[in-house]
This record gives C-alpha cells, sequence and structure tokens, in this order.
C-alpha cells in the first residue's frame, strides 16, 4: 500500500526519482545487486560530493553507515529544476469493484483500464480491501467507500482489510499523542472502535528511517515496535533489534524492511512466500540470507507472494506464481489456451522470441519460487516502488511507468482486458495520457495509481 | 540457477481432502449406476438441461441460504445473498458472473494456511459457488454443450468444498452425466479386443520372493475380536482373506463401464515416478483423458461396489469420518515408503480372468496383485524420512533399489512383505511404514480409520 505521507511529499517522491536516475547513471556499471557493498561504496562517493556542504550545515550524520542516508534526504530538497512546475496529481484506480467502491463509472464489477477515482481532494494515503476502500486526506479524514462506508476526522493513516480497519488517530480528549484504533468495517466509524491502544507518535525526521520520505505506514505502528494484524491478536509486538522500516502482510506471511535496508519474513511458507529456499513455516522474523549486503528499498507483499525493489532499481520476487505473478513462466497460463505470449523483451526494448519456443523445447514453468528471483524491466527500466495484490504485481519505475503482471480475471492489471500475464506488461494508459505514475497501491483484486501530468517532456 | 518445484499440493491433509472428493464420485456413479437416484429424466436440448437441473434446487431464497458463521465475512454474506437473489429471481447472466466471484474469494480462503485450518464453511461457499455457476452455465444462452463443463465444475466443487443443501452437488453431478451420456453413442467395445501380445510381458514381471520368516501373516475371516486382540491392539500387520471376497466389485469389471459411466468425471491424478521425483505433479483430468493416456491394451474388468469393512467398526471415529481412496494404475505404479496418520485397509480389488488362453489353468489366473513391504514405526530411524515437515512422513530410501552408502542403516532394518491378491485385505496398522507396487494393472481400495 503507498503512501505520500504529509505536506508536499508529493514533490519529494519524483524529486527522489530523479536524483536517483542521476546516481544510477554514474553507478550503472556497477550495478550487481547481489554485491551490495559496491553499491554502498558508489553511494557514499556520490554522496560525499554532493552532500558535503548540506551535511555540515545541517549537522547530521557523519561517517559512512549514515552518509547514505544522510544524503538523499539532504538532496532532496536541494534538488531539480522541475520540481516547482510539478502539477497535482489525481488517483486513479482499475479492477474489482464488485461494491461499488468506485472507480468513478462505477459500472459493472470490474474496471478494466485506469480510470479516475472518486477520490476525496488531497488524498494522500489510499488502503484497498477487497470489498471496501479507506482514503486518507492531507487533512487528517478518512473516507471508506464501497462496502463499508463513513467518515472521520483526525486520522493520519488508516489500513483496510476484511476483518478490520486499523486507523492511527490523534487521542481523543486533551494533549497530543496518537492512538490505534481497530474498527469493524460496518461500523461506519461510529461509536466506539472494536479496541484501541495508545501509540507513541514519532515525526519523520526522528525516525532515522534512512532519510526517505516515507513515514512507516500501517500495519506498521510508527516507531516500528509493533504492528497490526487482521486476526487476533491485533497488535503486535515486534522484537526490538528489528528497527522495522516498512511491514507488508500476505495471507499467510508478513515481510519487514529494516532501517539497514534488510528483508525479513515470516509466517507461513508453503508457496514459498517467505524466501529461504524452503517450504517450510517460519515462527519468528528471519533474515533473507539471499538478499544480505544488498539494500533494498522498498518491500510488498501479495497473498502468497513476495517482492522487494532494491536502492538500485532492481525487482525481485519469490513465492507462487501460480497465475505468473513473479513475472515467470506460469503453467497455468499455458494451458489456458492463451496464446503464451514469452516475447522476450531486450534491453534496448525490442521485443523477440525467447529461443525455447522455437526449439520446441519444453518451457521450465515455475509453480513456486522459493527464494528471490531478479527480475527484468523491460527497456532497462528501473523500479522505484512496488506494490502486490492477491495474484498480481505492481511496480512503477524511476521513469514514472507502471508495469502490471500476475492474475488479471478483473481487470487489475490495467491492460484493458481480462487476461492474466506472466510477464511485465507496462500499462499504456499512463504514456498516452503523458502522466508520471508516482506511487501504486493494490488492493486484493484491484489497483490505484496516484500520476501527475509530466511538467516537461 | 533456478529452484524449480512442481509439486502442488502435497500435505497427507489435503490429500485427504481430495481423495475424499473421489469417493463422492464414485458414490454418484455408483447411483448411477444402480438408478437409486430419484431424478426427472435428462431431456437432451439445453434448455430443458438448464430446467432439470434448476428442478432439483429449493426455490425460495430461505431454503437457498447457507447458514454461515462469523468466519465468513459480511462482505461476503452479502455477495452470496445478492447471488441467491439473481438466481431466484431467474436471472442467470449475472448470477453466474457473481457466482466467479464467490468461487475466487473462497478459493483463495481454500488456499490459504493448512488444509486442516481451512474453516468448513468456506469449504461451503466454495461448494455454493460450483452449483450456481453450474447451473448457471447451462441456464445462459451461448456456445453449445456447456454440460461438460458444468460437470467439471460439479466435481471441482466435490473434491475441494463441502456438502451443502443435502449434497447436492452429486445430484446435480449426476444428471449432467445423464445428460452427456444420453447424447453419445456407445464407447467402444473394449472387450472384444484380442489383447495384444504385450500381455504375456505380465507373465514376465519379477515378482519378488517373498522369504517366509518375513511374511505378512494371513487369516480367513477373523473374528471382530480375534483381529483386535491380535492385530489392532499390538499394532501388527495381517492379511485377511475371504472378507472381500463377496464384494460385489470381485466380480468382473469392465473398462469400458468405468469409462462410460464415469468416463466424463473430473479426478485428481498424480502423474510421475514417485512423488519425491522433482518431476511428480498433481493434476486433474476427466477419466476418460486418464484411461486413454495410461492405461493402454489392458482389458481388466472393473467395478464400483465396495463395503466398508466390519472391522472399521472398531475404531472411534463415525463411518462418515472413514475417508475412501480409490487407486487405479498401470503396472509399475510405485508409492515410495511412507506412512499414514490413521488406521489402514487395503482392499485389492482389481484384477481380471485372462481371456485370452484357453488353458483351464490360466483361465483361473487372476492378476491385479500389489508387492507391498511393511516397516515398524520403531524403525523410523532407519528409514531416513525427510526433514521438511511437507514431507516428513515419507523416506528417502528406495525400497527395491537403496542407496546403502547414503542410508546405511536401512539394510538391517526388518521388514515384512508380502503380494497382495484380489480379494485380499491388508491392515495396515497406524504409522506403519508402507511401500507398494503394482504388478499388474490394477485397483484398490483403501479405508482409512481411526
Amino acid at each position: 500500500m503507498a503512501s505520500l505521507g504529509g505536506g508536499g511529499e508529493a514533490a519529494s517522491l519524483s524529486a527522489r526519482f530523479l536524483w536517483c536516475a542521476e546516481l544510477e547513471s554514474k553507478a550503472r556499471a556497477g550495478k550487481v545487486p547481489r554485491s551490495g557493498q559496491l553499491s554502498l561504496f558508489l553511494l557514499n562517493l556520490v554522496g560525499a560530493r554532493r552532500g558535503r556542504a548540506r551535511r555540515n550545515a545541517s549537522g547530521t550524520a557523519g561517517v559512512s553507515p549514515l552518509v547514505r542516508w544522510a544524503v538523499p534526504r539532504v538532496l532532496q530538497v536541494r534538488l531539480l529544476p522541475g520540481m516547482a512546475e510539478e502539477r497535482p496529481g489525481a488517483w486513479y484506480g482499475f479492477g474489482f469493484c464488485g461494491f461499488g467502491q468506485a472507480p468513478g463509472s462505477g459500472r459493472g464489477r470490474q474496471v478494466h483500464g485506469p480510470e479516475l477515482l472518486g477520490a476525496p481532494v488531497d488524498t494522500c494515503r489510499v488502503s484497498a480491501s477487497w470489498s471496501y476502500t479507506a482514503y486518507v486526506t492531507r487533512a487528517g479524514r478518512a473516507e471508506l467507500a464501497g462496502a463499508a462506508s463513513g467518515a472521520a476526522g483526525g486520522c493520519a493513516d488508516a489500513w483496510a482489510s476484511e476483518a478490520l480497519l486499523a486507523v492511527l488517530r490523534a487521542r481523543p480528549g486533551p494533549g497530543p499523542g496518537a492512538e490505534l484504533q481497530i474498527w469493524t468495517p460496518g461500523s461506519a466509524l461510529r461509536g466506539k472502535p472494536l479496541w484501541s491502544q495508545p501509540v507513541e507518535s514519532g515525526c519523520a525526521e526522528e525516525r532515522g528511517s534512512g532519510g526517505r520520505a516515507r513515514a512507516p505506514s500501517l500495519p506498521l505502528l510508527p516507531g516500528g515496535s509493533a504492528y497490526v494484524s487482521p486476526r487476533a491478536p491485533f497488535f503486535r509486538p515486534l522484537a526490538p533489534g528489528l528497527r522495522a522500516r516498512r511491514l507488508e502482510l500476505g495471507a499467510e506471511h508478513a515481510l519487514l524492511l529494516d532501517a539497514a535496508g534488510q528483508v525479513f519474513s515470516w509466517g507461513g511458507g508453503r508457496h514459498g512466500q517467505l524466501g529461504h529456499g524452503t517450504l517450510e513455516a517460519e515462527p519468528e522474523p528471519r533474515l533473507l540470507e539471499a538478499l544480505q549486503g544488498l539494500p533494498v528499498a522498498e518491500v510488498a507483499a501479495g497473498g502468497w507472494h513476495s517482492v522487494c525493489v532494491s536502492e538500485a532499481g532492481d525487482v525481485y520476487s519469490w513465492g507462487w506464481n501460480e497465475a505468473g505473478q513473479l513475472a515467470l513462466p506460469s503453467r497455468s497460463l499455458a494451458e489456458d489456451g492463451k496464446p503464451v505470449s514469452r516475447e522476450a523483451l531486450h534491453e534496448d526494448g525490442s521485443e523477440g522470441k525467447e529461443a525455447g519456443d522455437e526449439e520446441g523445447a519444453p518451457s521450465p514453468f515455475v509453480v513456486i519460487q522459493p527464494f528471490p528471483a531478479l527480475l527484468d524491466l523491460p527497456r532497462g527500466s528501473e523500479a522505484a516502488a512496488a506494490s502486490c495484490g492477491s495474484r498480481h504485481t505492481a511496480v512503477v519505475t524511476r521513469m514514472g511507468e507502471l508495469y502490471t503482471w500476475g492474475w488479471g480475471k478483473y481487470g487489475q492489471l490495467g491492460h484493458e482486458d481480462l487476461a492474466s500475464v506472466d510477464h511485465p506488461c507496462r500499462v499504456e494508459f499512463f504514456v498516452a495520457q503523458h502522466l508520471r505514475v508516482q506511487a501504486v497501491a493494490c488492493g486484493p483484486w484491484s489497483t490505484c495509481v496516484y500520476a501527475a501530468e509530466r511538467g516537461e517532456s | 540457477m533456478r529452484y524449480v518445484l512442481t509439486l502442488d499440493e502435497l500435505t497427507g491433509t489435503r490429500k485427504t481432502a481430495i481423495k475424499a472428493g473421489i469417493c463422492q464420485i464414485g458414490r454418484a456413479a455408483g447411483q448411477m449406476a444402480e438408478g437409486t437416484c430419484h431424478l426427472r429424466d435428462p431431456l437432451v436440448e439445453a434448455d430443458s438441461l438448464g430446467e432439470a437441473l434448476r428442478a432439483l434446487l429449493p426455490n425460495t431464497k430461505e431454503d437457498l441460504t447457507l447458514d454461515l458463521g462469523e468466519k465468513v465475512e459480511r462482505s461476503v454474506v452479502m455477495l452470496l445473498q445478492e447471488a441467491t437473489e439473481l438466481f431466484c429471481g431467474g436471472r442467470s447472466a449475472e448470477c453466474l458472473q457473481l457466482s466467479e466471484v464467490i468461487l475466487d474469494y473462497s478459493w483463495e480462503k481454500l488456499n490459504t494456511g493448512t488444509w486442516r485450518d481451512v474453516d468448513k464453511d468456506w469449504r461451503r461457499v466454495y461448494a455454493f459457488g460450483c452449483l450456481l455457476k453450474a447451473v448457471c452455465l447451462c441456464e445462459v444462452p451461448g456456445d453449445g454443450a456447456p454440460a461438460q463443463a458444468a460437470l467439471r465444475i460439479c466435481d471441482m466443487g466435490l473434491l475441494m468444498g463441502a456438502a451443502i443443501l443435502g449434497n447436492i452437488l452429486i445430484q446435480v453431478a449426476a444428471v449432467l452425466q445423464r445428460h452427456l451420456l444420453s447424447g453419445k453413442r456407445p464407447a467402444p467395445d473394449l472387450t472384444r479386443e484380442l489383447p495384444s501380445p504385450k500381455k504375456a510381458r505380465n507373465d514376465q514381471v519379477s515378482a519378488p520372493d517373498v522369504e517366509l520368516e518375513r511374511t505378512v501373516p494371513r487369516l480367513h475371516c477373523p473374528s471382530l475380536e480375534y483381529f483386535r486382540k491380535h492385530f489392532l491392539v499390538p499394532q501388527r500387520p495381517v492379511i485377511m482373506e475371504g472378507v472381500a471376497s463377496h464384494w460385489p466389485c470381485m466380480k468382473k469389471w469392465s473398462l469400458e463401464y468405468i469409462q462410460e459411466i464415469a468416463g466424463c468425471r473430473t479426478v485428481p491424478v498424480e502423474v510421475g515416478s514417485r512423488y519425491t521425483d522433482e518431476e511428480w505433479s498433481q493434476t486433474l483430468m476427466t477419466v476418460k483423458e486418464f484411461i486413454s493416456k495410461y492405461i493402454v491394451n489392458e482389458i481388466p474388468e472393473l467395478k464400483q461396489d465396495i463395503s466398508i469393512p466390519d472391522y472399521c467398526c472398531l475404531g472411534d471415529g463415525e463411518e462418515e469420518e472413514i475417508t475412501i481412496n480409490a487407486w487405479f494404475g498401470p503396472q509399475g505404479t510405485i508409492s515410495p515408503l511412507h506412512q499414514d496418520p490413521q488406521q489402514n485397509f487395503l482392499a485389492q480389488t482389481g484384477g481380471f480372468i485372462n481371456y485370452n488362453s484357453s488353458s483351464q489353468a490360466d483361465q483361473q489366473k487372476v492378476i491385479g496383485r500389489k508387492y507391498i513391504q511393511l516397516y515398524s514405526p520403531q524403525e523410523s530411524e532407519a528409514l531416513y524420512p525427510h526433514d521438511t515437515h511437507l514431507l516428513h512422513n515419507t523416506s528417502q530410501v528406495d525400497v527395491e533399489n537403496p542407496d546403502l552408502e547414503q542410508f546405511p542403516k536401512f539394510a538391517k532394518a526388518p521388514f515384512l512383505s508380502c503380494i497382495l491378491s484380489p480379494g485380499e485385505i491388508l491392515f495396515i496398522p497406524v504409522k506403519y511404514w508402507h511401500y507398494v507396487r503394482a504388478l499388474d494393472l490394477s485397483f484398490s481400495v483403501s479405508f482409512w480409520w481411526s
């Protein structure tokens, strides 16, 4: 689920993208994902040259481990031409909307291509569950649409699931402080919540979360010391040493990204979604050794699959591939008789058939991928953000394009059809409309996208 | 570089669920054969098929509503109500669309967590979705021949769902099956086909030498008390002769018959030499496809009717909780050494009489045998079970070709062995390790009980 945070941060996202693009043009030669040390070195190098003046001024961090985190934070303010011309964006959506939770036209039960969402003005956070969606505006208002309705003020964040709605609100009564409230979706946010608990309210600066513009979002609680679960117990503490920065929940597993960019996973593993190379369950957060040393920027959890985006912009996926949600060849898609367009998109964007098909050699279908596999986005694009639905995946690139793949039966891939695909496909709507995609938030069978008109060509 | 797994769901608990489905299908087919279904005669035209199906279902919204617990979310209950209203209102096209949503959502629930943790209500929701979809498919005008597709959906509902509305899916499936059969030409008469010379190879199959001191003991129709005292309580395997010989299925089965009455039904099939192999997989296909792909040039005679052995009443469970599996496979099929969490009666039911030969002796030779090796649970360490949770009830050792360097203790593990012939039932105590190799094309029925 994506969050744009508050106050002017929509701009900072694109700022970050642009900064990363410049960095990458320097680091491209060294882009070997497993060599995390190399990336670190390059980041340090660039940071040192650019950020030195700022760093001294702000008085933060000094030396090495913090430099790479301090740099983005510092630079984003300064950056770039084009920022001032940033146009305000809008939320679009596509996929299943059988409960009338919009997209805009609300016709039928599904929308196959991006349409404007009927989201409240100035929505900065969208959390889509299967039968309803929760919007949070910059003004702190939470609104529900679909099978659940209602609205409430004083909300900093909301997280929607079929079982419960979690809201981060200002504590009622005088005094500062925030509270986690658990509501049943049917309550319409009226009366008393099912359960509530005060939480520490950190602000973005203090969190030391690596200078990323985004605050930790639900289901991770501020401070990163606990998270919300849709199954009792609702409030689950995390081990203090974990320093969680981001947490995502799948149908039976959890993914955690810590301040150092390391990924942990736990829960059920029967579909390989934990990424440890086995199908065993893990009761406690366990470090993903396959990604150790590789600084990860984002994690996203689908129903039974996991995706992460490295700082370098690479996408890794693991878990269940029964609908092609890992962008690996899927047997069921082939058997469904749909022409398996196993076209390999080469680096330069040209298309071609994979040799395997022509030779008639059996394709290596992957049903379960138990440890991370590197994915190539077409045209050599680099990823900036990712989100997963039940059985589909959506990735935003640094250039502001959106790629989706996996299960498409309800139009959640946004390609104007109902086909499932097992390779990344660009959502052409945003290209055609000259929109720059900035954020994506998937519901189980739907996708919500924040995009703005491109300031310059 | 990439680790490719082709195993689908493999836990014993999920297998249980799927096997129960086979039992349901068998029961349905059996009802068909005996004509115990009280149905209108299916008519050939499509509209009437739709009517015939709809007549099976209750026609009021209240009677169609499932009684579901709180695990099923409010939003799903809303959808179910809406679908029921559409169905009762005759709006089949819209109901069909909604039934897909119900199916997809409940399917996701069925795939969350271990099978035994899946709330039964979700399985009932899934079955309900199958029911609506199957009936609506036959009512919606469209490309002809929805019956086969509808039947496949019923089979999925029987396999993965749970009984609803008096186990209505069985009745719906029966009507669909009759409809499909009534429009078809009779199946090719296989009994008249001359057996190919390849038949002779059966005689060359190496039946292993069963050393006397390690043979499974045999009894003829033991009393309940005798069996309980000498074998059930001490947990010792035994072969019981004469118990199953009166079953109707012991008479000639016909491949033609099973193709005819169950050919269009979808069943799960395990494909691969053994399930511990990388190429092993489980897939769904109709019985007809399975027979044409994997059972060739054989003419055993098979029959559906089976009875639950009386000895099962010595257990704790209810009769409904006895899981009945039907195993049908060609010669050479191997089940690698494994253990099951319940007591097991393995009845060898498939056999046939060699028509080919004119000699009296040959004509009495009944084929359809299984070679079985048994190891006590006390020997588990010597059998090197897999580490993983998924396969912890399976040994890593290839019993008839063991790698003694990797598995040295295996050589010293004592075991019992036997050849199980048609008409015999083998009692496999709970968690007793067993390895099975089919010496001929055979059909067995196993009863899991507690």
